[in-house]
Parts: structure tokens; sequence; C-alpha cells
């Protein structure tokens, strides 16, 4: 099974999403994090760092419709 | 699931220079009526249904098929990061909640305000807290009725487990 595959899991079991919880190996605080293009909704193509340069603080929540 | 309890906090700090973002990652719950991403466009689409049925006010940014930026923050379904001006991370969370991340807003605030007042040069350090969050499993199950009955079983199952 390959990455993409892996990462949109059909189905909510442990096998499949265990391997997906690793915030213990996330982006340390106060060290600069990477950065990367996502498509906004109502803007095209746009980067994180857009959002974090345009304001003193941004907040930025993950998640989906499920 | 992601409900949209931001809005109304990040619609508040809209005028004190915080800017804000919602990152649509994988299905967290795959289900019949939104199953998971086989598709850029499918993945589009999904982000838009949220943000009709959620009424989502913040900026929807869309990860990559195969997740890259979701991936690389940690992959968890529902968590909040606090970015400064230079992409430093100064809070991140492992769970969204609307009243630690306003705790945390007006803690920069407060922290910045003291800055000026001292005018001392500062020196970081980190502090881990542990939080906790109202539970409301009635409304979350029935928020996981929206992806179809399997992903309703399957969270159940893994609960049991």
């Amino acid at each position: 099974m390959d990455l993409t595959q892996a990462y949109n899991y059909d189905s909510f079991v442990a096998e499949k999403i265990g391997r997906w919880l690793n915030f213990a190996a996330s982006p340390v605080l106060g060290v600069p994090a990477p950065d990367f293009e996502l498509q906004s909704l109502d803007a095209g193509a746009t980067r994180l760092s857009a959002f974090w340069r345009s304001a003193a603080y941004t907040i930025i929540e993950f998640g989906s419709l499920t | 699931m992601a409900v949209s309890s931001l809005d109304g906090l990040a619609a508040r700090f809209r005028d004190q220079k915080v800017a804000a973002a919602f990152v649509y990652t994988h299905e967290a719950h795959p289900g019949e009526h939104f199953p998971h991403h086989t598709s850029f466009e499918q993945k589009l689409a999904h982000a838009r249904e949220f943000q009709r049925r959620f009424k989502v006010q913040r900026p929807i940014l869309v990860d990559s098929l195969e997740g890259a930026c979701h991936r690389a923050y940690g992959s968890m379904p529902n968590m909040c990061w606090i970015m400064d001006r230079a992409g430093r991370p100064v809070y991140k969370a492992d769970w969204t909640d609307a009243a630690s991340v306003e705790r945390a807003v007006l803690d920069l605030f407060a922290r910045a305000d003291r800055r000026r007042e001292t005018r001392l040069p500062s020196a970081a350090f980190k502090v881990e807290l542990l939080e906790s969050r109202p539970r409301d499993q009635v409304a979350f199950m029935k928020g996981l009725e929206v992806a179809g009955p399997k992903a309703v079983a399957e969270f159940k199952a893994w609960a049991l487990r």
C-alpha cells in the first residue's frame, strides 16, 4: 500500500490509524516549523507562511468533516 | 470530527493582529456519506461541504492528498497550533479546545505587554501543561452520524477495544 492510500485510510481501526498519531514527533516550540503549499478554498494556492507572516500570531486548526 | 468552534475566537482577535486558518486533512472517520479520499478533487469537495455545513468563517486550506503538511505536524485529527510571525510554534495542542486557545492568546498578549513595560529582553522557556475539556459524547456520536453508520460502528468498536 502506498503512502497516499495508507494516509487516506478507509476504516477507523487501530491498525490503520495508529501510525498517523505522531504528535510527540511534531515540530518543537520556538523553532521555525515547516512551511507547505496548501489550496485555499477561496483564494487558490497559498502557503502556511503567507498566514503567519501576515499577523503577530496565527491560530491553525487541523481537521476534517468527519 | 472537527467543528468550527474557533470561528468566534478568530473573529474576536482579528483586530488584535491574530490570523486564523483551518487545514483540511484526511477524513478521520470515513463513512458511507464521506468516504476516504481517493482524489484531490474529492478532498476539495469534502472541504467545501465542511465549510457550508458548519458555516466556517476562517480560511480553509486543503492539504495535499498525501497529507504532507498534516503528517509533518503530527497527524492528530483535530490539533491546534499558534505560530508567531517567524513561523515558530508558540503553542501546540493535540486537540483543539477554544478555551485553551483563548487562554494562550491572552497570555501571549500579556507577555508582550510585560515586555513593553519592563523594557527587558525576554528569555524563552518551555512549559508542558495537561489540559482537559468537556467531553460531550452524545454530540460527538451525533457528529459521526454525518459520516455514516460505518463511522459510528467503527468508533464504537474502537472505544470498546
